[in-house]
């Protein structure tokens, strides 16, 4: 099931709910990815994206009520790719940065393959 | 009293009709149309005469209301009743002779403006909606209701509109939106943590019977979290009553002892305590204190200010179970112990295998703390 695209790459998933989270890191572990981090608040995300590198970013829109803007703005600016992750409808996504994907939860682990390899594959 | 407020309410409506009927004139205008003056007057008498009684009660009716010149442009306003001058904060004086649209909040705005004119025609059905502007600035929305007035000899003379205050209609309507929202959100992760309870389920257990005791349980603790949530509002839960509720169903349930105040956790904090206890409980009923007759466990904890916060210290401590093994491998319920407390609470947990009896002590630090009720 390993993947070459995704094999050996870091990934930093930003999910505040704990069984949702351990299931994204299995899928990703599954997919070959060589590590993956996870913050469950905004602040923390900013934290690890100042200290660490990363080669994809999973990002949860809504962080127990307050938006991830600010961690999507890091991420651009490191150069990051990332997926939005959400349980909102897709017309009901304001105010988000529409260069990334957006998964709508819940996902199959082939749709989240599939995201990332295209935001890892050089075009 | 009332009479009093009759006889005020009944001046008005003369002068107005006076002034509509009479409007400013050239001389040579009032000389020309004497007669037809008279007969005005007369006919605004008889109105007030017949109608007399009904113009009152459109004056003292908490219902806004306004009687506008359909013989003018813009229909400006000739009658104004007390309810719409305080749901629009303006006085008499500066409402009258306004054109009909002056209240409107956004006065270009074609697609109100196009339900006021089918108002006026009488081709809406139930009113039109329409957002006008206080004096103060502020916005509101209003059921505009407009009836054709006739004179004795079937003219269009004036128009009869009515307000409904439609601001905590309109509020209620952007609340059930946030709540159908919010409920889609909750839903669409619920479902996505019942996934995940399927999906390490099939990685780790063997057999359809274990694996279907895996997800029931943890969804029977996700359903326990979620009664006692809406038992509670949603808006927090009380760390007796999560603890008391995720053991509650569990065989032996009557040999754990709980001390502790019933301090409150935000929602999604208690959902996931739910689910520690109940991985707690899974584990004393299969290995630990509840798998045998004897047994028992003690759940208690204490606050403790830090120089930062509040800290939350709990113990649960299991006794006279089965000689307690330190499993071999980490499994799945303890994984979700861990990372539960470390990931979604910040905080930290020992998982302590003593041979006579399992201990675990979670520290949680509580930023906003809430004392139980």
């Amino acid at each position: 099931m390993a993947d070459k695209l995704l094999s050996g790459r870091r990934v930093l998933v930003v999910e505040d709910e704990t069984l949702i989270l351990m299931m994204i890191e299995g899928m990703l572990t599954d997919l070959g990815c060589e590590s993956v981090t996870a913050a469950a608040t905004v602040d923390k995300a900013l934290a690890l994206i100042d200290t660490q590198v990363f080669d994809a970013a999973m990002l949860d829109m809504n962080m127990n009520g307050n938006t991830s803007h600010s961690v999507a703005e890091a991420l651009v600016a490191r150069g990051v790719p990332f997926v939005y992750c959400t349980g909102n409808d897709g017309h009901e996504i304001t105010g988000a940065n529409h260069d990334w994907p957006v998964l709508k939860k819940p996902f199959k682990d082939e749709q989240l393959a599939e995201i990332l390899r295209r935001l890892l594959s050089p075009d | 009293m009332g009479s009093d407020r009759a006889e005020r309410s009944s001046i008005v409506i003369l002068d107005l009709y006076v002034n509509q009927i009479d409007p400013p004139a050239s001389m040579s205008d009032i000389t020309k149309k004497s007669e037809e003056q008279e007969a005005a007057e007369a006919e605004v008498e008889r109105f007030r005469k017949n109608l007399g009684p009904f113009v009152v009660a459109a004056e003292t009716t908490r219902m806004a209301m306004v009687f506008a010149d359909a013989t003018e442009p813009h229909n400006p306003l000739i009658f104004a009743n007390d309810a719409f001058l305080s749901l629009t904060g303006y006085d008499r004086e500066e409402v009258l002779g306004k054109s009909f649209n002056f209240l409107m909040a956004h006065g270009a705005d074609a697609e109100a403006l196009a339900r006021i004119k089918n108002a006026f025609e009488g081709t809406s059905n139930g009113g039109a909606e329409v957002l006008y502007r206080r004096k103060d600035g502020s916005e509101f929305w209003t059921g505009l209701f407009i009836s054709p007035v006739y004179d004795g000899h079937g003219n269009l003379v004036q128009y009869f509109a009515s307000f409904v205050d439609l601001t905590l209609y309109k509020e209620n309507e952007a609340k059930s939106k946030r709540l159908i929202d919010e409920l889609n959100h909750r839903v669409k992760n619920t479902l996505a943590t019942v996934q995940s309870i399927v999906w390490q389920a099939m990685r780790t257990a063997s057999g359809p019977q274990l694996i279907r005791e895996a997800i029931e349980s943890r969804l029977f603790a996700l359903s326990r979290s979620h009664d006692l949530l809406t038992r509670e509002n949603w808006e927090s839960a009380g760390l007796f009553d999560i603890v008391h509720d995720a053991l509650e169903p569990f065989e032996g349930a009557k040999r754990i002892v709980i001390k502790g105040e019933n301090i409150r956790f935000a929602p999604k904090s208690a959902l996931a305590l739910g689910i520690v206890f109940n991985e707690l409980a899974t584990n004393a009923v299969k290995y630990g204190a509840l798998s045998n007759d004897e047994g028992s466990i003690l759940i208690e904890w204490t606050m403790e200010p830090t120089p930062e916060n509040t800290r939350l210290s709990l113990h649960w401590q299991e006794k006279d179970g089965p000689p307690v093994l330190t499993p071999s491998r980490i499994g799945f319920g303890s994984r979700v112990i861990e990372r539960s407390l470390s990931h979604e609470l910040e905080g930290t947990v020992n998982l302590d295998f003593r041979p006579d009896g399992l201990a675990c002590t979670m520290t949680i630090p509580m930023p906003r703390v809430t004392r139980g009720r």
